[in-house]
């Protein structure tokens, strides 16, 4: 028998989409501790949103190499959330993952209030389309420009300017990994911090005023972890 | 596992000298993570800093914690210790571990527990005793919020967890704002830093939150914000706050799920606000008109304290569903009937009830008196009850009220004469008789 009136507090959604380089480059073990780090993320993800009962998480991913395509279309619970394996093969065409993210976040494909969406790009490389254009039509939803968005730095060949751009606000540096440890822990990071961030701010240190129109990410905690030298990206 | 620390780590403890052995990773939070640890032979919780979040502030404010303030009730789980090592950089403090019973008010507030009334209105008064004590050690908790408070569903009974920000009211050292929710208006807009006053402010927002799983400035606007993110919370929260259910100003009224189905804009406000007596709503009221935008004229936790314990008080049971209750004085008095139960629509009758001073206890059949209700210097403690009401052993029909205490009480029945209540022994429940207590007079009535 219910003690009181059974309504819980309302969520609002949230989508979240995972945009991931699968170029040659990414072939082998780049993309394997990739497959490895968002099926180890999954389960904090489900943490996150129980811990945040205002918001209703919504994940989806996209696949970058020839072109881009959705790896996850639905916006799908994350609670009933399966990650398939990605390979790896052909080039990097990024600009193309971004239209494709920007038509998911037309506001005629979005429900009508939401909490911001997050999106978390991984790349290990240059693009080989036009990513300007892609960016712009991110850009230009409402939604793309409210998104909280992260990106990951996979090796030294990433081009850090581009993820920077992505970023879109200067404080906020793209995740740099050069060991599979590393990006299994961002991956992680990236997966719950802005998460939790963009479902429901949490304690807020000084000097951070809640007006600065930004989801407020603490920064990533750094490698504290011996490295192992041989494990070369 | 985490990267921190590993299991087996020996620490040493500053003031105590004794080492402390970490043995599990717990979980891990915005500032740190938390281990249970062996310190000497006592099992706690470690808390360790992240690099970035162990400054030589925190560690300040820490040490003056333990070795200036003691907890100010048994309801915190105060630091008792710093923790470091010659083998690592950072630093911690160890805290009694939360026993599994103690469950977050984000079970509550999703739905995944479902205490009574009384629990709910016996862990609200235990919180404002608890920040009544806080506060009148001169000090400031600074991030009062859903994810710092447990408590135990079965019985009340509050956890105040997250005591690393509580500084002396009026320093400014430490680095925490407070949760963008629960934020008094004047720190979301910036003007003011957190201290006794924004307390309050949250405290009210969190009482809001327990009663009525709602909060108390999210109603009819929301509804035109697309994106609810900080510029957002910044309007609803900081620049325009407006209670859901302001007297004089109706425009961001809660809205009922038949007219918006998510609910987000106070509907389970819309069903909870009417059953609780007038009291309960004349105080969030002022807490959300007059105590919105003038910092000094909050609800005290003083206030709190008596408005809860009177709530509790009021609660009775529906004879048809079962279901709680709340009597209403003020609504007795206007309309000279107790209105239909808020979960069946059938009428209830009433109990006996006992008028004590400003208070009228339903005699329930499981109602208790505690030391508060004898002598207003006691504190609340609802472990030791000093009456209880009870059945006549031989004649179920007769319920009396039995003496729990050492000390007799003497009653004075509705034609004059005088008899003494030894203790053990019921006063029975007949209306017109008074019972004097020894501080206070009481008269049952039905
Ligand atoms: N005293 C304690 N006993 C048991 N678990 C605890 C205790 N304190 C914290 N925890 C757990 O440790 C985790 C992190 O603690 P939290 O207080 O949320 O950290 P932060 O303040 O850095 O966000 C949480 O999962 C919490 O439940
Ligand atoms: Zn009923």
């Amino acid at each position: 028998m219910a003690n009181r009136f059974g309504g819980a507090l309302a969520a609002r959604p949230l989508q979240f989409i995972w945009i991931a380089d699968c170029s040659g480059s990414m072939a082998g073990k780049k993309i394997e501790s990739l497959n490895f780090g968002i099926r180890e993320a999954i389960q904090p993800m489900r943490e996150v949103a129980t811990e945040n009962p205002n918001a209703q998480v919504l994940v989806r991913a996209i696949k970058f190499s020839d072109g881009a395509q959705w790896h996850v279309s639905q916006p799908t619970e994350i609670h009933d959330f399966k990650w398939a394996d990605l390979t790896a093969d052909g080039v990097t065409d990024m600009g193309k993952a971004l239209q494709l993210a920007a038509d998911a976040l037309k506001t005629n494909n979005m429900p009508e209030r939401g909490l911001p969406p997050v999106l978390v790009l991984l790349s290990d490389g240059q693009p080989t389309d036009d990513f300007n254009a892609g960016l712009k039509a991110m850009m230009d939803q409402p939604w793309g420009a409210k998104a909280v968005r992260v990106a990951i730095a996979i090796g030294d060949d990433a081009d850090l300017d581009v993820l920077q751009q992505f970023i879109g606000h200067p404080e906020r540096k793209p995740i740099q990994v050069t060991n599979a440890n590393d990006l299994v822990k961002m991956i992680k990071w990236a997966s719950t911090v802005p998460l939790k961030a963009a479902s429901n701010p949490n304690s807020q240190p000084m000097g951070q005023s809640i007006a600065a129109g930004v989801v407020p990410i603490p920064a990533p905690p750094l490698s504290t972890l011996p490295i192992d030298p041989s494990d070369v990206f | 596992m985490s990267d921190l620390l590993q299991r087996g780590q020996v620490l040493r403890t500053k003031h105590s000298g004794q080492t402390c052995t970490v043995e599990q990773f717990l979980g891990g939070g915005g500032q740190g993570e938390v281990f249970r640890a062996m310190w000497g032979t006592m099992p706690v919780a470690l808390k360790w800093y992240f690099s970035h979040t162990a400054t030589p502030e925190q560690h300040a404010a820490l040490e003056k914690l333990v070795t200036d303030h003691k907890p100010p009730t048994n309801n915190f789980l105060w630091p008792l210790d710093l923790a470091d090592s010659d083998h690592l950089p950072g630093y911690g403090y160890v805290m009694r571990l939360r026993e599994p019973r103690f469950r977050s008010l984000l079970d509550l507030v999703s739905g995944r527990i479902d205490p009574t009334f009384q629990t709910l209105v016996t862990a609200g008064l235990q919180l404002a005793d608890s920040f009544y004590r806080l506060h009148a050690d001169g000090l400031c908790y600074r991030d009062i919020s859903f994810g710092n408070v447990f408590f135990d569903p079965q019985n009340g009974e509050i956890l105040v967890c997250d005591n690393d920000n509580v500084t002396e009211n009026r320093s400014s050292h430490c680095g925490i704002l407070g949760t963008p929710d629960f934020m008094a208006p004047e720190i979301v807009r910036g003007e003011a830093l957190p201290s006794r006053q924004t307390d309050l402010y949250s405290l009210a927002v969190l009482l809001f939150y327990i009663f009525h799983i709602s909060h108390p400035l999210l109603g009819r606007r929301i509804l035109s914000i697309r994106c609810w993110d900080l510029p957002a919370r910044m309007k609803l929260f900081g620049n325009e706050p407006l209670f859901i259910f302001d007297p004089q100003d109706q425009s961001n009224s809660a809205v009922a799920e038949s007219v918006d189905p998510t609910g987000e804009a106070g509907a389970n406000a819309v069903n909870y606000w009417p059953i609780f007596p007038q009291i309960l709503r004349d105080t969030f009221t002022k807490a959300f008109t007059s105590g919105l935008r003038d910092p000094d004229n909050r609800v005290m936790e003083g206030e709190w304290r008596g408005v809860l314990s009177r709530l509790r008080d009021a609660i009775f049971f529906c004879e048809h569903c079962g279901k709680e209750n709340f009597y209403d004085l003020e609504m007795l008095k206007s309309s000279d009937s107790v209105g239909p139960c808020p979960f069946c629509q059938k009428t209830p009758r009433l109990p006996y009830r006992l008028r004590l001073g400003k208070t009228v206890v339903m005699l329930t059949h499981q109602a208790k008196l505690f030391p508060h209700h004898l002598d207003d210097h006691q504190p609340f403690d609802f472990t030791r009850p000093v009456a209880e009401v009870v059945q006549h052993p031989t004649n179920p029909n007769i319920w009396g009220l039995k003496n729990l205490t050492s000390d007799k009480w003497v009653i004075t029945t509705a034609d004059g004469s005088t008899k003494d209540v030894e203790p053990t022994k019921s006063v029975p429940l007949v209306s017109g008789t008074k019972v004097s207590f020894g501080r206070v007079e009481g008269e049952i009535r039905h």
